[in-house]
């Protein structure tokens, strides 16, 4: 077995023996307790604001859960001392969080599918998922390092949320105007819903997909690049 | 004997600090030997060994390791090394068996897990979680968790702390009998013990400089109290005398005294590793 797939095993049973699986399971329950008390029309209007919660926000709290309870028992440092880089070590992180937000989505889709007879892209929706569960994955890191301890990184995340949701609702309720949305889509959480939106309606405005899979896929990439591996190292070495 | 480190005026200053934490340090640590770098909390001990383990790279100076420079070595240089942190380093809800597989599974040796927590007292305690263990079973563990891969030097931090004597002493064994097998040794440490039963050489590091680097038994003779301290009994009464050591064999009164009266001890004047920090630094350990 390979170093990576190794370091993804060793994440994936942690997620199970931290109990960080099994919560996001529960979490995917409640969603399909609330889908049985919603006609077709409102589990389709919801359904992408479920699978959105479950990428932007649920993958964020689940790895910043993850992240403080290493932090505190001092097991990254013990990784860096293996022969295994930083970079495997993070991108075996980041494909258990995306583990994550792609397990909520097939449970959601598969309870839309038998509750409603919902049916949407689902290569697609996989596709968008995993390109803004990357994203937001950097994002978690970068909000996990950047905190001392776990509610800390609550505190930058309500702070993040509030930054980027807020004008999205804003547009949503037509106060910022249609012609702005372009510059609504540099907010991560923006973009993700927009593409998630997208393939759930089955209604693409092509220009907007296309920029937000780059966008998301650009920011991935910068933030690994320059914030998250830099500062993973850093913290895992000063503990 | 093969030079396994070759440090020459290594510096380090971390990026948030106003000076170096290292400054301008240069050493050896040769192969076979268990080399101890003693100093107080906060001398930098603990970052010359992230250094040398290479988690900080940023220095400046040199670092030959077999005489290759440390920082053109790739990740399987971990493969050679074996690092005991002293703070735990498991996950406290994965068993320590668990926790032991999953370490040795990166490396191409791995040794015999079974024998290494048996030989610790704790592979009747592998399939309890961590979380659950003693300070001291954790200890034990961290020691097990450095040998996973059969490695060819091994880095421990204050590797004995927090054991009871009993365990800190199959753990000083253990490592007396990797260095018997040709192993070599980092230790960073405070505790003086450790450094009197282990060491072969130590260096002493105050606010991030080498002060002295010498043998244990070197340093002794260097700083210790060349005199001989008898207790004897007069009229059932303790007494004692002290004598210079020079020319003990010609001093008539000492003679006079063994021949005399009855001896109850004789000590020359040793001076423990501690009181010979505290000459070489003018520091306390704390």
């Amino acid at each position: 077995m390979s170093s990576l797939k190794r370091l993804v095993a060793g994440e994936l049973k942690r997620l199970v023996r931290y109990k960080i699986l099994p919560v996001s399971l529960a979490t995917a329950i409640l969603w399909i307790v609330l889908l049985l008390f919603l006609s077709e029309s409102e589990a389709r209007e919801a359904a992408p604001l479920i699978i959105f919660i479950d990428v932007a926000v649920m993958s964020i709290l689940l790895l910043g859960a993850s992240h403080h309870l290493e932090k505190q028992e001092g097991t990254i440092r013990s990784m860096l001392v293996m022969p295994v880089s930083p970079g495997q070590i993070l991108a075996a992180k980041t494909i258990s969080s995306m583990v994550l937000a792609v397990e909520s989505v097939i449970i959601t889709s598969v309870a839309l599918f038998f509750i409603h007879g919902v049916t949407f892209n689902y290569i697609l929706l996989l596709l968008f998922v995993a390109i803004a569960g990357a994203a937001h994955a950097g994002i978690g890191f970068v909000l996990s390092l950047r905190s001392k301890d776990f509610t800390s990184m609550l505190c930058l995340l309500i702070g993040y949320m509030f930054v980027f949701i807020i004008p999205s609702f804003l547009f949503r309720f037509g106060v910022i105007d249609a012609k702005y949305e372009w510059l609504l889509m540099i907010s991560p959480p923006h973009s993700t819903n927009h593409l998630i939106t997208s393939a759930v309606s089955g209604e693409f405005k092509s220009a907007f997909v296309i920029a937000g899979c780059l966008y998301l896929i650009i920011l991935a990439a910068g933030l690994f690049k320059f914030a998250v591996y830099p500062m993973f190292k850093d913290n895992a070495v000063r503990g | 004997m093969g030079v396994v480190f070759n440090v020459e005026n290594l510096s380090f200053k971390y990026p948030s600090a106003k000076d170096d934490t290292i400054k301008g340090i240069t050493f050896d640590v040769l192969e076979g030997e268990i080399f101890g770098l003693l100093g107080p909390s906060g001398a930098g001990k603990s970052t010359i060994q992230k250094i040398l383990i290479k988690l900080l790279e940023d220095y400046r100076g040199s670092i030959k390791y077999f005489g290759k420079d440390l920082k053109s070595l790739d990740n399987s240089f971990y493969e050679e090394i074996g690092v005991g942190f002293e703070m735990p380093v498991h996950f406290s809800k994965l068993t320590a068996l668990e926790n032991m597989k999953f370490f040795s599974g990166f490396y191409k040796k791995a040794a015999d897990i079974q024998e290494l927590m048996e030989r610790v007292g704790l592979w009747e305690y592998r399939d309890l979680k961590v979380g659950e263990f003693s300070k001291g079973m954790k200890v034990r563990l961290n020691f097990v968790r450095a040998m996973l891969n059969n490695p060819r030097v091994l880095f421990l931090d204050e590797v004995t702390n927090g054991l009871d004597p009993k365990n800190a002493r199959i753990i000083k064994d253990m490592i007396a009998e990797f260095r018997a097998r040709g192993g070599t040794v980092f230790l960073t440490t405070h505790l003086m013990n450790d450094v009197e039963q282990l060491c072969d050489r130590i260096a002493f590091c105050v606010n991030g400089r080498l002060t002295e680097t010498s043998t244990p038994r070197d340093l002794k003779i260097k700083y210790g109290k060349r005199e001989v301290k008898v207790e004897y009994m007069v009229n059932g009464t303790t007494t004692s005398s002290t004598f210079p050591l020079d020319s003990i064999g010609f001093n008539d009164e000492f003679l006079q005294l063994l021949k005399t009266k009855e001896i109850e001890t004789i000590h020359s004047g040793e001076t423990s590793m501690e009181e010979i920090f505290i000459i070489v630094t003018g520091v306390e350990l704390k």
